[in-house]
């Protein structure tokens, strides 16, 4: 499953876009768009295959094409060190 | 108990007497140039020998020791004590010069020499009031507005501005530092006003403004200046604190990014661009 790591950082929104700053460097990450859908629903129920199939679904695109979009959004939020798991 | 209005407040909290002041704060003695800020306390150390002490409900006590330079006084009376005054008694001090229009504030953000001051004068000149010069103080304690308090108005600009605006040039700030009290135009504004806009300074090719948001308006707010440390200092912040605090800060205010060139030949277009992102706001 994929998890955010909650001590690591805090959030806000702003608008349509939500803001992160990782608590150990004080840098701000900028969550829009598709991002953001990604972003909220991982809360600890779903894995990697779940979500790109929810995702999928809600944009009516096939899996392959919101595949890579989600694998390009977890490498980084996982070099962050904000979200664990797969 | 109803609120004691901030401008009172302040100037309460900011009258100078002179004598002794203490040298440490929390057993920690302030070094040349340095400055503390405990609970309720504010101690600076302006060179060798020039102490400036705050006590919240006590007023601001300078010590003239051997080698004070009196006559930057009102300089760090202006700035970094009337910061410090603000923080202790919950208002925000920003690094900003400003401007008022149709009763609201346009406020200039930027660090020292991104040309705030400069700025603000030949807005004045043409013909909008000056708000504050350096440090501008927000009121947020009605949830529903940012109040700007007036503060301290006098323009402190270089040879350079004075020569571009056509302000007239008044005193030296200080022994060593290298601008002058000046006098613009125009008239000054009363307050305290609501906050218009927050505009961020840069540099660029063109004269063009762009409107912030989210995260860069966080990151806008986010500046590194005494007036911030201060604050966060009096508030006692830590990194997740400040950002909520920063993250309510920008949902309530609008900002805008000015970018200009700093080409002296071309100060001129960048002023007219302001005058005319001003003049186009509409009065609420």
């Amino acid at each position: 499953m994929l998890t955010k790591r909650e001590a690591l950082f805090t959030q806000t929104r702003i608008d349509d876009e939500i803001v992160v700053m990782l608590l150990a460097s004080g840098e701000f990450l900028s969550i829009t768009g598709t991002g953001a859908d990604i972003w909220e629903r991982i809360d600890g129920t779903r894995d990697r295959a779940t979500l790109v199939a929810e995702l999928a679904d809600e944009y009516d695109a096939s899996e392959a094409e919101i595949s890579a979009d989600v694998d390009a959004f977890l490498t980084g939020l996982k070099e962050a060190g904000i979200v664990a798991g797969s | 108990m109803a609120q004691i209005p901030a401008q009172e407040l302040l100037t309460r909290e900011t009258r100078v007497h002179y004598g002794k002041a203490p040298h440490a704060l929390a057993g920690q003695v302030v070094a040349e140039d340095c400055w503390q800020l405990v609970g309720d306390e504010f101690l600076m150390r302006a060179g060798a020998g020039h102490w400036f002490y705050y006590k919240q409900g006590h007023g601001v006590t300078i010590e003239r020791g051997p080698g004070a330079d009196h006559s930057a006084e009102p300089l760090w009376l202006s700035g970094s004590v009337y910061s410090a005054v603000a923080s202790i008694n919950g208002f925000m001090p920003v690094h900003a010069s400003a401007v008022c229009h149709d009763g609201r504030v346009y406020a200039f953000k930027g660090p020292s020499g991104a040309g705030k001051s400069t700025l603000v004068t030949a807005l004045a000149n043409a013909g909008f009031p000056l708000f504050c010069d350096d440090t501008l103080v927000l009121d947020l304690r009605d949830p529903d507005t940012v109040q700007c308090l007036p503060g301290h108005k006098r323009l402190k600009l270089t040879d350079e501005a004075l020569a571009l605006t056509g302000a007239a040039r008044e005193e030296k700030v200080g022994v060593d530092i290298g601008k002058f009290y000046a006098q613009p135009s125009a008239q000054y504004a009363g307050g305290p006003l609501p906050l218009a806009k927050l505009i961020l300074l840069d540099e660029g090719d063109e004269c063009a403004f762009e409107e912030l948001s989210g995260a860069r308006r966080i990151a806008g707010l986010d500046e590194d200046h005494y007036t911030a440390h201060y604050f966060t200092m009096a508030r006692q912040f830590d990194l997740a604190a400040r950002f909520a605090h920063l993250s309510d800060l920008a949902g309530r205010i609008a900002m805008s990014r000015f970018v200009r060139p700093r080409d002296l030949a071309r100060f001129a277009d960048g002023v007219a661009h302001a005058v005319a992102y001003i003049g186009a706001k509409p009065a609420p």
